[in-house]
């Protein structure tokens, strides 16, 4: 009850902040738009308005494009990569289909990936696609220390004109999200300058890019797939204020839009919204504080939350559809661990929240009573109370930190929240609840989030998290041969029946919340369906870019 | 007089140099004591897909695995032979860059300079000419009002007016979407950069006004205004055989001087119109520990305010003639 009238009190400020503070966001959202028809006229003799099946206008947040099109630097690990074509692709069930692959084949002790591929594949230069292209792309990969990772590659070498072999240093199950966003590059056209001059066998090509302002790309006469229907796309490369801005101007066709506009309606636009494994949770230091530092000197351990008592408590006690309803505006789903909606989520690993008598329960079983009357638990002496930190100026951060403390107050635990910047946040990580955001198609993060070895001192595993029988799933999960082995074990590392790191088992975050991507689309533009979409609400609308469709004339 | 402007030239490019190198050895230290993490903030929100061995790749592109001091002694052997080195975030050389970037910024900040400059000398001197008057009071105003507004929050007001609600300039950008750059015009170029421009002179203007009012008033004031009034001489007469020859020389220091302000005041311009010129390339690599592209902007600007000033050194001696060089007074 408490929880629902402080997440309440949420959306009610949320809402003016984003009248006072964003003001280019309280333009759109609160002042009344009076002008709007002048503005059709005025805007009459700007070129292109309103979109057709000739062009569409996207205006989708992001800066992806800093570094140019260059997929071994990282270019397409998710969304479409445009200019390229990957071996692989992910479907909207995120299975994988083959695109520029005939076939694959992994071998018996998973260490040798065979991947035959078509053969009437061209560069937009004429060349043939080649299995030596294949072969320098992953190579140059390896090498090149960009965002994609192929560390685990030990050699890529072409067999035949069509067959090429990836030996790897050992098997890697995940291996195969490479194949899916890894964008083939010509071996005889790559070079320095390729990310600004990309040669490709994607739908696209590129056509113009002014940097910092907005790419523009034509068909790709020369595509070996369904040639799409849309024959330019322009995209505006401005922030989520900005782009919904363009869209209520009618300049752009699409566009994304923080959740906290998304209530908003804008003629001939429909919204969508999109469901995605953006999380948010908490993480809990795991061990308790025996003075341990990390190599960069930083404490860890926090001897409250390595109570199990307390994470299980706190995450029984959350009400995670409230905090959907009051901070996302319902724009988004609860949250019960890190891989909603993906393939290898284990549904029974989710719990029934917002129990706050349960959660008392589980404490008083734990030990924890208030002896003192202060309305705190205490253990040992040791009162129920830690700091939860968020990164200051993200507006949802620091709406599920305060309402979460606000949702454990009756079980006795007092969290104090505070704002402060990354630089800030990264001494004290370890040793303090923090709030996170992540989200991949890739379960390789599930590994990092969770695996004892991960834990270095950085971001992954945060919060030396340990359990042998967990890194002991986790290493079956990785070192299978195939991602469809692999599951079985991702799903046992969530929860199998006696253990887990969800709720049910060690509780080493409290997951709360998946953001709901929400973007307008104008009403003539079919986007078909979209995936799942990872972490970066934006640039990933755009894995089936090339099937969408205009169906207005 | 010959020998004299050389030997100008050879010690201001003297002290440049000795600038330049106190201003490489501060970025430096500056930076090596700032707390983000460059590979973290390429990698983003993949962090967790990124094996230790990828970052240690990444480091050793961008030299990261070297200490400060080494890479200091890089970056200056890299500058002897002409070269700034490659930026990481837009994995471009630093030059190109600069140049590109620079060049879109250049026509707002020609215009911006410009219009301040004028606009704020004929405010100084109308306000100077009727002090006390209710025009000296409404530029007064305007002008104490300007000099203390954020320059952010005037651009925010007038994107609101003019973008959002009249809908007569741009919201954002420097071109047109979707128009390839060869069928851009010239008018289309301006129509993106008025609102920006505009941003940067409405500041622009406040300090030339009232430093220019200020000093007419002390010419108006002076025994030989006196004399040439009581000789019948006319207030515009005054103003324009007395007044002007005395605050031009302000005013001209003032002009040039704000060179380093107004570059300043483009960062916060661009980034709210999103402008993509030298100021929104400045956030991105300072945000992104972008060590050569900051280093490189914080070079090039320090080399444009210097310029100017020396400009403005110069343009002394061809105003005024009391002050050329090599003449003693």
């Amino acid at each position: 009850m408490n929880g629902f009238n402080i997440t309440y009190i949420m959306k009610l400020s949320l809402k003016t902040a984003s009248c006072a503070a964003g003001i280019l966001l309280a333009i759109a959202a609160c002042a009344p738009s009076t002008s709007e028809q002048a503005s059709q006229q005025n805007n009459a003799s700007a070129p292109q308005q309103g979109g057709s099946s000739e062009q569409i206008v996207l205006a989708l947040s992001n800066s992806e494009f800093d570094d140019g099109f260059d997929p071994t630097l990282g270019w397409g690990r998710y969304g479409s990569p445009l200019f390229q074509s990957t071996l692989l692709r992910r479907n909207s069930e995120l299975g994988f289909e083959n695109d520029l692959a005939t076939n694959y084949s992994v071998s018996a002790d998973g260490k040798v990936w065979t991947v035959t591929i078509r053969n009437d594949a061209r560069f937009s230069d004429g060349t043939p696609v080649t299995a030596e292209d294949v072969a320098f792309t992953f190579n140059k990969a390896g090498e090149s220390g960009g965002k994609t990772d192929v560390t685990v590659l030990q050699a890529a070498i072409a067999t035949s004109p069509t067959t090429v072999e990836l030996r790897l240093k050992q098997p890697q199950s995940t291996f195969i999200n490479r194949l899916a966003t890894l964008g083939i590059v010509p071996k005889h056209a790559h070079n320095a300058n390729y990310g600004r001059n990309p040669i490709g066998s994607g739908p696209y090509k590129l056509v113009q890019w002014d940097e910092g302002q907005q790419l523009i790309a034509e068909v790709n006469p020369d595509y070996y797939g369904d040639v799409p229907q849309i024959q330019r796309l322009v995209f505006l490369l401005v922030e989520e204020d900005a782009a919904f801005a363009a869209a209520k101007a009618g300049q752009a066709q699409v566009a994304s839009v923080p959740q906290t506009l998304a209530v908003q309606s804008i003629d001939n636009m429909k919204l969508y919204d999109v469901k995605s494994v953006d999380n948010r949770g908490i993480m809990f230091p795991f061990v308790p504080d025996t003075g341990k530092t990390t190599p960069d000197g930083a404490a860890i351990g926090n001897d409250v939350t390595a109570d199990l008592a307390i994470r299980q408590a706190i995450n029984y006690g959350i009400d995670r559809k409230a905090l959907v309803d009051g901070i996302l505006e319902g724009y988004g789903s609860p949250a019960y661990g890190p891989v909603t909606g993906l393939p290898w989520e284990q549904k029974d690993a989710d719990i029934e929240d917002g129990q706050i008598d349960r959660a008392k329960q589980i404490l008083a079983e734990g030990g924890w009573s208030d002896k003192n009357n202060d309305g705190v638990v205490e253990k040992n002496g040791q009162p129920a109370e830690f700091t939860i930190l968020y990164k200051a100026g993200d507006s949802i951060r620091q709406a599920l930190a305060l309402s979460v403390a606000e949702q454990i107050k009756p079980l006795g635990i007092r969290a104090n929240v505070e704002g402060k910047s990354w630089d800030e946040i990264e001494p004290r990580m370890h040793s303090n609840v923090v709030v996170f955001g992540w989200g991949s198609q890739d379960p390789t993060e599930v590994y990092n989030l969770y695996h004892s070895k991960s834990a270095q001192g950085d971001f992954n595993n945060a919060g030396y998290y340990a359990d042998s029988k967990i890194d002991n799933m986790l290493d079956l999960a990785v070192g299978a041969p195939t991602q469809e082995e692999a599951i079985a074990f991702w799903k046992a590392a969530q929860w199998d029946g006696q253990s887990g790191f969800t709720t049910k088992g060690d509780a080493a975050w409290a997951w709360l919340v998946n953001l709901d991507h929400t973007y307008f689309v104008n009403t003539c533009l079919d986007i078909g369906t979209p995936q799942v979409e990872p972490h970066g609400h934006g640039w990933p609308i755009t894995a089936n870019i090339a099937e969408w469709k205009w169906t207005c004339n | 007089m010959q020998l004299d402007i050389a030997s100008f030239i050879l010690r201001k490019l003297f002290r440049l140099v000795l600038l330049l190198i106190a201003v490489a050895i501060f970025s430096f230290v500056l930076i090596s004591f700032s707390p983000i993490d460059p590979i973290d903030a390429y990698v983003g929100a993949d962090m967790l897909q990124i094996s230790p061995e990828q970052r240690e790749i990444i480091a050793q592109r961008w030299g990261l695995d070297q200490p400060m001091m080494t890479r200091f002694v890089l970056w200056l052997r890299q500058l002897a032979s002409g070269n700034l080195g490659m930026s990481m975030i837009f994995n471009q050389p630093v030059s190109a860059v600069i140049g590109s970037r620079f060049q879109t910024s250049l026509q707002m900040l020609a215009i911006a300079w410009f219009l301040s400059g004028a606009l704020g000398l004929a405010m100084g001197v109308l306000a100077g000419a009727r002090a006390g008057s209710w025009l000296d009071r409404a530029i007064r105003f305007y002008a104490y009002t300007l000099a203390s507004s954020p320059t952010f929050w005037v651009a925010l007001l007038l994107l609101i007016v003019f973008s959002v609600s009249l809908k007569v300039t741009p919201i954002c950008c420097a071109t047109p979407p979707g128009v390839l750059a060869r069928d851009v015009t010239f008018w289309q170029r301006l129509h993106h950069l008025i609102l920006p421009a505009a941003t940067l002179s409405i500041i622009g203007v406040a300090n030339i006004a009232l430093h220019t009012r200020q000093k007419l008033i002390e010419v108006l004031n002076s025994d030989y205004v006196l004399f040439a009034r009581a000789q019948g001489e006319s207030l515009v007469g005054v103003i324009r055989h007395h007044g002007l020859r005395n605050i031009i020389l302000p005013a001209l220091t003032l002009q040039f001087a704000s060179l380093s302000e107004l570059f300043g005041g483009s960062v916060l311009a661009e980034q709210v119109f999103s402008y993509p010129g030298l100021g929104k390339a400045t956030v991105e690599a300072a945000l992104r520990s972008d060590v050569p592209l900051l280093v490189g902007i914080v070079f090039f600007s320090a080399l444009f305010v210097y310029t100017g000033n020396t400009i403005a050194d110069l343009t002394y001696q061809i105003v005024d003639p009391r002050i050329r060089v090599g003449r003693s007074a």
